[in-house]
């Protein structure tokens, strides 16, 4: 199966290929992420346990990037297997810095197997186009708030920020 | 094929039933007529801990009519809807989608809150629902709250429906004045579910042009989804041949199409266009 799409993040190409090479933000993202450890210099142990309305199941499986041109492509490889089905694959994904956004552009090939695949053959690509968008919903939000060292004042205008609502949150609590 | 272990409770009211899903958010799942959900454990895709089968409580299952509205009980089964006399002079879409679905044995266990609540990209009583701008009560511990039809399919298999909380009631206003419905539906040869399928309901103005329509796609997309540009651009036409094969090359507008082995997206797309259009005209021919 292919896969292919773009997503448009409102946050700069450095600070995007980053995140996408940071194993902490690439658990807090995956949907379902339950485990994300460092084996190698670009290799990676993953559990996942995600799934789609009632249908749901625990994956293990490596990730490996390959072909690292930072901030402007990499290659991942992915491998997994859990009780409902197997896959297998790869995918290039491309930045483009357009203004202040940046444009990761992907396009792979998987290959699933096993139940999920003889059963849900129909519905694979929605789950994966919805997995998708919920990735790089999260990461566009993790670029965002991270881009570069705050500046002290930027830091204070925050932490009043993050206390106001705290407070906000506290009244409607109450 | 042997499903993992689960525990059964089969309460008889709608409140106990409420209680038992917020006793196990995570695990809990609710059973009406099963045909999705076993064949889905069966294969051990799905492991709920605990199934909470509602399909026992006798208040869930009804369709009558209370004022300008028609209320349909979620445990309903599409054989009810089917032979319904009373929604055969009413609303004929709903008795037409439901002769579509399956075969005789799934409809006299399938229900038509089990079907929503599952949201299959494919299944047919959400188009129906959308083309008749239905009303889904739902009830959960913190009570009752109603959704638009429209507002309730989020995503593939995902709906507003939150963890605890059960379809209670499918709300129709009772169609009226000039008025016909159609259900067009291309069955895959080999599990019946719709590759496309299209539920019109055509409201006609005194001298015959359009005076609105609703128009519910299943199939196509990974959810069922209202086709608003087709619906606007048949608003004040008059409904001939022209105007309906203009307006039905909207029906895949800011729709990017499922693909699978059977039907590439295209194809999806193509036969939507193809089904709307034949779908409008034969809604357009019942008008009274």
């Amino acid at each position: 199966m292919k896969l292919e799409g773009t997503h448009q993040l409102e946050a700069a190409r450095e600070r995007v290929y980053q995140s996408l090479v940071n194993p902490e933000v690439l658990q807090r993202c995956i949907p379902g992420c339950e485990r994300l450890e460092r084996t190698g210099e670009n290799t990676f142990a993953a559990t996942i346990r995600t799934g789609v309305g009632s249908i749901k199941g625990v994956f293990e499986g490596k990730v490996q990037l390959e072909n690292l041109r930072e901030p402007e492509h990499f290659r991942i490889v992915v491998e997994g297997k859990g009780a409902p089905g197997f896959l297998k694959g790869s995918g290039d994904l491309d930045l483009a810095q357009e203004e202040n956004t940046t444009k990761v552009t992907y396009s792979g090939d998987v290959q699933v197997g096993g139940t999920i695949a003889s059963v849900g053959q129909r519905m694979i690509q929605g789950a994966a186009k919805m997995m998708a968008t919920q990735f790089f919903t999260c990461l566009g939000a993790e670029a965002e708030t991270e881009v570069g060292e705050p500046p002290p004042q930027h830091g204070f205008f925050r932490t009043a920020l993050r206390w106001f609502s705290g407070w906000i949150k506290g009244l409607f609590k109450k | 094929m042997i499903p993992t272990q689960f525990d059964y409770k089969a309460p008889t009211t709608l409140e106990e039933a409420v209680a038992l899903l917020a006793s196990d958010l995570d695990g809990a799942k609710v059973l009406a007529g099963g045909h999705s959900l076993i064949p889905a454990m069966k294969l051990r895709l799905a492991q709920p801990q605990l199934l909470v089968d509602i399909a026992r409580i006798k208040s869930l299952s009804y369709i009558r009519e209370a004022g300008d509205q028609i209320l349909i009980g979620a445990t309903t089964t599409h054989y009810q809807l089917e032979s319904s006399d009373l929604l055969k002079t009413i609303c004929p879409l709903l008795p037409a989608c439901a002769a579509s679905i399956g075969d005789v044995q799934v409809r006299n266990k399938g229900t038509i809150g089990g079907s929503i609540a599952h949201s299959d990209p494919a299944g047919d009583w959400p188009a129906a629902i959308l083309a008749l701008d239905a009303e889904l009560v739902l009830v959960g511990t913190s009570g009752e709250r109603t959704v638009k039809a429209e507002n309730f399919f989020v995503d593939l298999l995902t709906t507003d429906l939150q963890p605890g909380e059960i379809l209670r009631e499918i709300r129709i206003t009772k169609p009226s004045g000039r008025f016909g419905q159609a259900y067009q539906k291309v069955p895959h040869p080999a599990s019946g579910f719709a590759v496309v399928g299209v539920a019109v309901h055509l409201v006609l103005n005194d001298d015959g042009s359009c005076k609105s329509a609703g128009i519910g796609v299943t199939g196509v997309d990974v959810k069922a989804y209202r086709a608003k540009a087709v619906e606007a651009a048949l608003a004040g036409s008059n409904l001939d041949d022209s105007a309906v094969t203009t307006a039905v090359t909207h029906v895949c507008d800011g729709i990017d199409p499922n693909s699978d082995l059977y039907a590439s997206g295209d194809y999806r797309c193509h036969l939507a266009q193809v089904h709307t259009r034949r779908a409008i005209q034969a809604a357009k021919a019942r008008v009274k």
